[in-house]
């Protein structure tokens, strides 16, 4: 079993090492300017690797502009519901009195139907990139702050804490010191799930038509591959469709197996990693 | 001597076709292969347009019209023009206030009750009565009283001349049946098996809001015309192309730059036939117009829009996001497949040196690094020309390339795509600077009305009497004269800078059935659909039931009758050069002894 | 007395999510008689004010909020939940005519993922390590990695065009006449068969991680090796301990899904033209269908928070470990 986790875990994180290497370099590495205008729907060529869409982008060029904003989104989302959720659940767990509050307030948003109340905000708000993120924001930080206070719940059980309370060692310093290394590894895999959760979710917006028209993500361009008429009668689907599909498919692939190696190794006696966007 | 002949003729003549209407209506019921067309009512999730009664259809265009097909209106369109339908014929007074109508003498209700003058004084009495409710219309008001002179003849007072009477009244408000509806008294809740009993071609069996689906039946009984199918179905399909190549459905329509798709039927199938429509639609920018420089500074400058006008290149908006599907706009807003259009508007052609020269004029002259024009000092505003570009989400792209074009003068954009809620409140409140939005039924002048007409800023006394005059002038080619002029000032004005008209098509299988067109001017207050009652019937008059009145189907009546071998003057009854129904119409009346057809 | 409190809690949350769902659509911008006016439309609808004040009347939107929210709240005690603006219809009904169709798709779906899941987690955990288990792991890590969108879309390319075996849209055949309740029925598995595989596939995962994690943690356990030592047979542990232990979880996620996935069925609803809650909400929205979309909330709040509510109570009768305080 070793031998596959550490299989899965290279094969995740080369996977995503392509993603970022696109993302980063994605002047270089496209063809063309995507705002640029050629014959629409031209089909498959030499200059055009994957055509060009309804109104003459180039799609490859849009897929490897589209990686950018797709892995931004999920990273800037993960990294901040991160920093608030486990801050959250250090200071829940650690401190009873506002750890219950804290604690309720997760199980209201946590209750709340998270994927309506998302396209009921999405459809009034502004569809841009930040609007988005503030709007997974909102629930992205509950998850990691339950499950850390939980963590916090039985580190703080521990004798050495106790120790250092003795020696004078303040809360601070317990929390920093002690408690907070022992939550990193949980802290990894939940970011990842929220990495996770957040590419699919923001796809799914925009497969609704509620994403940013004006930065073209992988689920934009595949959202106007599904609005276009022929998608079904025709060929088109196979370079307009399925690229950004797969595009996110292998992303969320390369996640889950670097998340499921780290969980393997952290923490045998490992949880479901799937939290799909209905939740 | 000859006329009477004639007319002797053509009454046992027309009496003999109706008979043998009515013979073969009763074949074709008895017969097991029912004849079922099949429409594609839309896409996932807007396919369903409401129960089809009067109150409670959506209020949208294709709900309007699936309600038309149950209920009648007194005139009708073809795709010729207005056309008789529950009245046979009708007069005006010289003022244009008094409306004289004829009515059918063979139309019933479905539940066979007869239709009489008292339920047209009903319909327009309950309407008054529910204003508003009927959500579709607001000018019942126009009317001041109804007279019932017998059971066939019914005279409506207008409170002012109403140049548009026949097509926005006459041929808009479904008539009612009085037996069912004298005791209904909130009829947005009604929705009883009763509250779709009507005159018209089709009757309702089943409606499914949850399958987003309408089931009709032929009505074999129908006054004004032989059925040509015994079952209607609209329903909800996933993808409409490959609905109509699997034969899942027999007709699909297309619109603007989903021209793709048509191409590809012309192309590979050429067992479908398409009809092309105009969409009687016009995508537009609205400026801010605003007097008071604290809002509408800077697009309340006529040369700054003019600027604006003249970087937009419409071309390539219509070739690369509509796909060549459909046409750049006339700035006067009215579609030119319309009677109202004006040719001679002010065009802006794009060339972006002009509109450099128009702002660099103005005062707009420094720029920033990223080559953004700055306001001139003292100005309302200072800093970078830049300013958001509100659009519904479905107009993005136009929007993107309008973001592209302004760049290259000088004026920085920043797209803002919502749903239209958002929209609507800064349009109301004048809290913005330019929004992109469409506007439909350009093919009726009324729309040219401010208010309605999302200009709010827009301000233009001269306009507006010009509109006032326009909406009670009853001589055609005056009023026309007056929506010209309309048109004129908008497209010198630029309160609004139109940019496209797409095109509709409508593509289905001709061995089903081959009748469908498109309505001039559109369907009811101007519906650009495809689904006109009239497709479902082969009418008096169309002696070679093809579905369409032509020369000859008038012609081989009379040749019957007075056994001509040329074509007779008596063929074109009004003498407009056009054979249509109010020829046949015409002889009708003056059969029956009725005064002629006035087409106003 | 937990449960007492627990039901007080529920009540707290859910009175918390009425009123958000009472002041969110409101405090967005539109009104809801603003569609109506969107000029963008085929035809556009000329409003007076006077009309518009009229019908803001007639639906009680001109009251002050506080009546509102008010003849909200008394509206859903009594059951009444309104009358649907665009839909011209009550809420109730609206919502109903939808709700039959999600259930049996999600309804469907689920007994098909739950079962499935359970027996591919169980075998895979059953073969820990070897080439069984890594074959089924990456199979399912892959097909969970889909979006269901994208999931049913190549499904319906591949079965319903491609190959034409399948429909891709609706939910039964327009007005078909049948000739037994069973050509029905047959009917409407067909349409079902598409939309309810994409679901099975996009959920899978779930049922499957956890059945299989279950299993290793009580083959672990140290019963299991008890029964292993006195030579009792595989299939006799599995079915006699793992299983009946591993079964708990699953049934407290499986509640706690069901409640979330009413909503999750909008993308395969929009892939097929399949009729349900998800399309109607995004009407609703849409629309700034104040009522209807009150309705609906109410109806997925009810949804989630009675399926936790089950959860804990099953949870709480079938595991002996959790004391009853």
């Amino acid at each position: 079993m070793i031998e596959g986790r550490k299989i899965l875990g290279s094969i995740g994180l080369g996977i995503l090492t392509i993603f970022v290497i696109v993302a980063v370099f994605a002047p270089y590495i496209a063809p063309h300017d995507p705002h640029q205008m050629y014959r629409p729907m031209e089909h498959p060529s030499s200059s055009h690797l994957l055509g060009t869409n309804d109104i003459g982008n180039d799609i490859l060029s849009e897929i490897v502009y589209g990686t950018r904003v797709s892995l931004f989104i999920a990273f800037v989302v993960s990294v901040i519901s991160m920093l608030v959720g486990t801050s959250l659940g250090l200071v829940a767990g650690y401190f009873d009195k506002v750890g219950f509050l804290i604690m309720r307030v997760v199980d209201v948003v946590l209750t709340i139907p998270r994927l309506p109340l998302i396209i009921v905000i999405a459809s009034f708000i502004r569809p841009s990139i930040w609007n988005l993120i503030a709007l997974f924001l909102i629930f992205g930080w509950t998850m990691p702050a339950r499950i850390i206070r939980s963590e916090v719940l039985t580190l703080r059980r521990r004798y050495y804490i106790d120790a250092t309370k003795m020696i004078g060692g303040s809360d601070f310093y317990i929390l920093w010191r002690h408690i907070l290394p022992n939550v990193i590894p949980l802290v990894v895999v939940q970011f990842i799930m929220e990495a996770i959760h957040v590419i699919l979710a923001e796809s799914g917006l925009c497969f609704l038509g509620l994403g940013d028209p004006v930065a073209m993500s992988w689920g934009m361009v595949f959202h106007y591959a599904f609005e276009c008429p022929i998608i079904y009668v025709s060929d088109v689907w196979m370079w307009w469709m399925l690229p950004p599909g797969l595009c996110i498919v292998f992303t969320v692939l390369g996640l889950t197996f670097v998340g499921y190696a780290l969980e393997e190794t952290f923490n045998p006696k490992l949880k479901n990693p799937f939290g799909g966007m209905e939740r | 001597m000859k006329k009477t002949v004639l007319i002797l003729a053509v009454l046992l003549c027309s009496m003999a076709f109706s008979a043998s209407v009515l013979a073969e209506n009763d074949g074709v019921a008895a017969m097991d292969s029912d004849k079922t067309v099949k429409m594609a009512g839309g896409t996932p999730g807007g396919a369903d347009w409401g129960y089809p009664a009067p109150f409670t259809f959506y209020p949208r265009g294709p709900g309007y019209s699936r309600m038309s097909l149950l209920f009648d209106t007194l005139t009708w369109k073809d795709a010729d023009g207005v056309i008789p339908a529950l009245a046979d014929g009708w007069t005006v007074s010289d003022d244009g206030k008094t409306w004289t109508f004829y009515l059918d003498r063979n139309a019933r209700w479905h539940d066979n009750e007869l239709f009489t003058a008292d339920d047209v004084k009903f319909t327009i009495e309950y309407m008054q009565d529910h204003e508003g409710e009927f959500t579709w219309f607001e000018a019942i008001n126009y009317i001041n009283d109804v007279q019932v002179i017998d059971d066939y003849t019914v005279v409506i007072d207008l409170n002012a001349p109403m140049a548009s009477f026949l097509v926005d009244i006459a041929g808009n408000v479904p008539i009612l049946p009085e037996h069912i509806w004298c005791d209904v008294s909130d009829p947005r809740t009604f929705k009883d098996d009763d509250a779709v009993i009507g005159t018209g071609p089709l009757k309702l069996v089943d409606y499914d809001s949850a399958m987003s689906s309408y089931q009709y039946e032929a009505n074999y009984d129908y006054y004004d015309g032989k059925l040509l199918v015994d079952e209607f179905i609209s329903m909800e399909v996933g993808d409409a192309p490959a609905a109509l190549k699997t034969g899942d459905v027999d007709e699909v329509s297309f619109w603007g730059s989903e021209i793709i798709a048509v191409q590809d039927f012309k192309d590979n199938h050429p067992e479908f036939t398409i009809v092309t429509g105009p969409s009687f639609w016009v995508l537009q920018v609205i400026f801010n117009c605003d007097a008071d420089d604290t809002k509408g500074y800077p697009t309340n400058i006529l040369e700054f829009r003019q600027a604006i006008a003249h970087g937009i290149d419409r071309d390539e908006i219509v070739s690369q996001v509509l796909n060549d599907g459909g046409i750049p706009a006339n700035t006067g807003i009215m579609h030119p497949d319309s009677i109202w259009y004006n040719p001679d508007c002010a065009v802006y052609e794009y060339n972006p040196d002009t509109a450099n020269d128009i702002l660099d004029s103005l005062g707009f002259t420094e720029k920033n690094s990223e080559g953004i024009r700055q306001y001139p000092a003292g100005a309302e505003r200072s800093g970078n020309v830049e300013f958001y570009l509100y659009t519904t989400g479905k107009f993005s792209r136009e929007a993107g390339l309008i973001q592209t074009d302004l760049a290259a003068i000088g004026i920085g954009i920043y797209v803002s795509p919502s749903t239209w809620g958002p929209i609507d409140d800064r349009l109301k409140a004048g809290n913005f600077d330019m929004v992109i939005s469409g506007h439909g039924g350009i093919s009726n002048p009324q729309i040219m009305r401010i208010p309605s007409w999302p200009a709010s800023t827009y301000q233009n006394s001269e306009y507006d009497s010009i509109f006032t005059a326009q909406e009670v002038e009853m001589d055609l080619d005056t009023r026309k004269e007056l929506v010209d002029q309309l048109q004129e000032v908008v497209a010198d004005d630029l309160p609004v800078y139109t940019l496209y008209h797409p095109y509709m098509w409508c593509v289905y299988n001709p061995e089903v059935l081959d009748t469908w067109f498109y309505t001039r001017d559109g369907i009811g207050i101007g519906i650009p659909l495809e689904l006109n009652k009239l497709i479902f019937l082969a009418r008096y008059g169309d002696a070679n039931e093809n579905g369409e009145i032509s020369m000859q189907d008038v012609t081989k009546m009379e040749r019957m009758i007075l056994e001509l071998d040329d074509e007779s003057d008596m063929a074109d009854a009004n003498q407009d050069d056009e054979i249509n129904m109010q020829d046949v119409t015409h002889i009708e009346l003056i059969i029956l002894g009725r005064a002629p057809i006035r087409i106003g | 007395m937990h449960q007492i409190s627990k039901l007080a809690y529920y009540f707290v949350i859910v009175l918390i999510i009425l009123s958000i769902n009472f002041s969110l659509p409101r405090a967005m911008p539109g009104d809801a008689l603003s569609y109506l006016t969107d000029p963008g439309a085929d035809i556009p609808v000329r409003m007076t004010e006077e009309k518009r004040e009229i019908l803001l009347a007639y639906y009680g939107l001109d009251k002050p909020l506080s009546e509102q929210y008010i003849t909200y709240m008394v509206g859903i005690i009594r059951g009444d939940l309104g009358w649907s603006i665009y839909y011209s219809a009550p809420v109730l009904e609206v919502i109903l005519g939808r709700l039959k169709w999600t259930l049996i798709l999600v309804g469907t779906s689920t007994a098909i993922y739950i079962t499935l899941g359970i027996l591919l987690g169980a075998t895979s955990a059953w073969a820990r390590g070897r080439k069984r288990d890594m074959g089924l792991l990456i199979s399912i890590i892959s097909i969970s990695s889909f979006p269901s969108f994208f999931l049913g879309i190549l499904l319906a390319i591949i079965f319903g065009i491609k190959l034409d075996i399948f429909p891709i849209s609706g939910a039964q055949t327009a007005f078909a006449t049948y000739s037994s309740p069973l050509e029905e029925i047959f009917d409407i598995l067909h349409h079902l068969v598409l939309p309810a595989a994409t679901l099975v596939l996009s959920h899978i995962g779930g049922t499957y991680f956890l059945m299989r994690n279950s299993m290793l943690g009580v083959l672990g356990e140290d019963y299991i090796m008890t029964a292993r030592a006195k030579g009792l047979s595989e299939r006799y542990i599995l079915h006699k301990h793992a299983l009946t232990n591993a079964l708990l979880p699953i049934v407290t996620m499986t509640a706690m899904t069901v409640g979330f996935m009413i909503m999750g069925t909008i993308f395969v609803e929009t892939v097929f033209a399949y009729p349900g809650i998800g399309n109607l909400l995004y009407n609703a929205v849409s629309y700034n269908d104040y009522p209807l979309l009150q309705g609906i909330f109410l109806f997925l709040t009810i949804a989630i928070v009675g399926a936790n509510f089950i959860a804990d109570m099953i949870y709480i009768r079938l595991d002996p470990r959790v004391n009853h305080e």
